[in-house]
């Protein structure tokens, strides 16, 4: 058999339309990781045992169960307990937590590095503790973790394509399609692979220019 | 005023400072020196409320460190210098310098950036004002650093071994700025090993020998046959020159 | 009893299913384990083309994702090539080719961490290269690789999961049928994760006492 990649042609809109649903999903849940991250993060260095416990409980589980799992715990046990979504929100929902639980583990050591004099000083001129966490201690963790969340988020790329099993037609779901109406599975899966390996490619080199941008005044300077 | 009474403080089982007492008033120098390990450092940091304490009552201007109520207050009317500087990294000389006013004293940020650079000017960094900490020498850092505690007008200033993280030159640079701010009336209890240049500007010298203050007396006296009277004093002082 | 309620049976299914996804886990780990060394080895040696074919395949395997490389081989590989690919053989062709992916990675870090300088006096004592591998480098690498593999260990059990949707009768496989039989997906998925999880545990565990092991073992041999 011919390796033929033309037949796929006009199959690109579809696929662009899947790739659409994927980057939405992805969009809003790295934006739902980084919520749920901050917060589970904040919570596993604070000061208070059981905020920690709960926190270090929820990033256990969530690190530990396959995320095709915890993906159709949401999707077959939401209605029975009546709550009705669709399967688009379920996979955002599902994504964001399981990503919460990796982002919070990068901002708890991102918040874990920072020199504890800084805060001392910031503690000493009088700014509120909430202050103190949007000022100095969230800016600081945030640009040391740039690299790490970056890989968290490719992940959070790839581990999307599991929504596929719950009837949402993104990116891979229409390469299914694409694939049994064609026939031609051989060539839909390999350039599918290919173009993820490009879009977390792409994402990758976004990161290391943001990383390069954020931490612009470590790098030169005297001493 | 600053009023330390009977503070004691221990770190596990190793006791810091032992009953200590110690008064300053609005407009003293005062210069706590010590060997390392002595406790001058903790003394600071209790005054300040990084530390608990174990016992005693620290208050500034009657409010005490040790309510989580009054402790704001407190350290509303201090600022603190850093031997370790401790800028915010993220942050710019002006911003670092003008963010609690902006933040605690609610100043608009137009007039608190003005404010900081005024004060960098008084400093000799004009042209540094919107330099990264990581792009400063360490003596213009802990230049920066005196800025940051000054903006908040503090009553007293309070300085923990500012220049030891310093080299000669550096050094220099800060211990002139801190020379003037002495002489302009501020209000400061200095933490250091600059023994001759505590005795150029302090009206006061406080010696504390494994965390009790065995000497609190104005400079004059410390320096001549009262404090060479005692064993523990001549013994630091000799040992300190001959370095 | 309804017909759709739980039986005694189905702790017996589910047993199975781990039983299932335990055995793929552990083959392909070991024949990844083998695969991934081998072309660390051949990075490390610097073999002309083959090196350069291997950093991308392992590129392309470590940024797209494991789904995606399953379909390709379940149903691009038989369409493509006119062969017959089982469930299991896909799985344990994409298992093990995604877990060398990332071995290789840890491998080539843990063998630059030993050192140049050291291979190249055990070079001047005369040893041959396979000496040098098998007694100056193979030691230490595998003391400094053994904590990021097991932390890609409890990963890897968890993408095993993935092979339930190409009809592997695994412990999520074995999920889904019991899910779709009794209608109960918040008891059946608690199940099922809670099975996962405490085989992550346990594999965590074991990474960790070997760990220990390794360690001391090199450190005896240092004196």
């Amino acid at each position: 058999m011919k390796f033929d990649l033309s037949i796929l042609a006009k199959h690109i809109p579809f696929l662009l339309e899947g790739a659409w649903l994927t980057l939405q999903a992805c969009t809003l849940a790295v934006i739902g990781s980084l919520v749920l991250g901050l917060a589970v993060g904040a919570m596993r260095t604070s000061a208070s045992p059981l905020l920690n416990r709960v926190a270090a409980i929820y990033v256990d589980i969530f690190r530990n169960i396959p995320f095709i799992v915890q993906l159709f715990f949401f999707y077959f046990g939401l209605p029975e307990i009546g709550i009705y979504i669709d399967a688009f929100t379920t996979g955002v929902v599902a994504l964001s937590i399981a990503g919460g639980a990796f982002t919070s583990d990068v901002i708890r050591s991102g918040i874990l590095a920072i020199d504890p004099g800084v805060i001392e000083a910031a503690q000493v001129s009088g700014l509120r503790k909430s202050t103190i966490f949007r000022k100095i201690i969230l800016p600081i963790a945030l640009r040391a973790s740039i690299r790490p969340l970056g890989s968290v988020f490719i992940n959070l790329i790839l581990t999307s394509s599991i929504l596929s099993t719950i009837t949402l037609n993104e990116l891979t779901g229409s390469a299914k399609i694409v694939a049994s109406n064609t026939f031609r599975p051989f060539e839909v899966y390999f350039v599918l692979l290919v173009a993820y390996a490009a879009l977390t490619y792409a994402v990758s080199i976004l990161i290391g220019m943001l990383h390069r941008h954020l931490n612009r005044h470590q790098q030169e300077g005297a001493v | 005023m600053i009023s330390v009474s009977g503070l004691r403080k221990s770190f596990g089982a190793a006791t810091v400072l032992d009953g200590v007492d110690l008064e300053i008033r609005q407009g003293e120098v005062v210069s706590v020196l010590g060997s390392s390990g002595s406790g001058k450092s903790t003394l600071i940091r209790c005054i300040n409320g990084l530390e608990k304490i174990d016992a005693g009552k620290i208050t500034v201007d009657g409010f005490d460190v040790s309510k989580p109520r009054e402790l704001s207050e407190a350290r509303k009317r201090s600022g603190t210098v850093f031997q370790l500087f401790n800028l915010y990294p993220h942050m710019t000389a002006v911003q670092n310098i003008a963010l609690a006013p902006v933040e605690v004293l609610k100043v608009p940020r137009k007039q608190a950036e003005t404010e900081a650079r005024e004060l960098l000017q008084s400093v000799g960094l004009t042209d540094r004002a919107d330099a990264y900490p990581s792009q400063l020498s360490g003596g213009q850092r802990q230049r920066v650093g005196i800025c940051r505690a000054l903006a908040m007008k503090p009553s007293y200033l309070l300085l923990d071994e500012v220049t030891s993280a310093l080299d000669p030159e550096m050094t220099s640079e800060v211990l002139s700025i801190l020379a003037k701010l002495a002489k302009g009336g501020t209000t400061m209890v200095f933490v250091t090993h600059e023994i001759e240049f505590a005795r150029s500007i302090s009206s006061r010298i406080a010696f504390l020998d494994k965390g009790t203050l065995i000497a609190d007396l104005p400079t004059e006296e410390f320096f001549s046959d009262k404090g060479m009277a005692l064993p523990r004093v001549a013994q630091f002082l000799s040992k300190m020159r001959k370095d | 009893m309804r017909y759709g309620d739980f039986t005694p049976f189905d702790i017996v299914l589910l047993l199975q299913g781990l039983g299932v996804s335990l055995a793929l886990f552990v083959s392909t780990a070991l024949i990844g384990l083998v695969i991934g060394t081998a072309w660390a080895v051949i990075r490390f040696y610097r073999v002309p083309v083959l090196m350069q074919i291997v950093t991308f395949v392992a590129e392309l395997l470590k940024n797209s994702p494991v789904l995606v490389q399953l379909f390709l081989v379940f149903f691009g590989l038989p369409a493509f090539f006119k062969i017959n690919v089982t469930p299991t053989e896909a799985a344990v062709i994409t298992l093990s080719g995604n877990s060398a992916a990332f071995i290789y990675v840890i491998a080539v870090s843990a063998i630059e961490s030993v050192g140049r300088d050291q291979i190249e006096a055990a070079r001047v004592f005369g040893l041959t290269r396979w000496q040098t591998l098998r007694w100056v480098i193979a030691p230490q690498a595998a003391a400094f690789a053994i904590g990021p593999l097991t932390g890609l260990l409890v990963n890897q059990l968890q993408v095993t999961s993935l092979i339930s949707v190409i009809g592997v009768m695994d412990l999520t496989k074995v999920g889904n049928i019991l899910n779709l039989r009794t209608l109960k997906p918040f008891l059946v998925w608690t199940a099922v994760g809670a099975l996962y999880y405490l085989t992550a545990k346990l594999v965590a565990y074991a990474g960790g006492r070997f760990e220990k092991r390794l360690r001391a073992h090199t450190a005896w041999r240092g004196l």
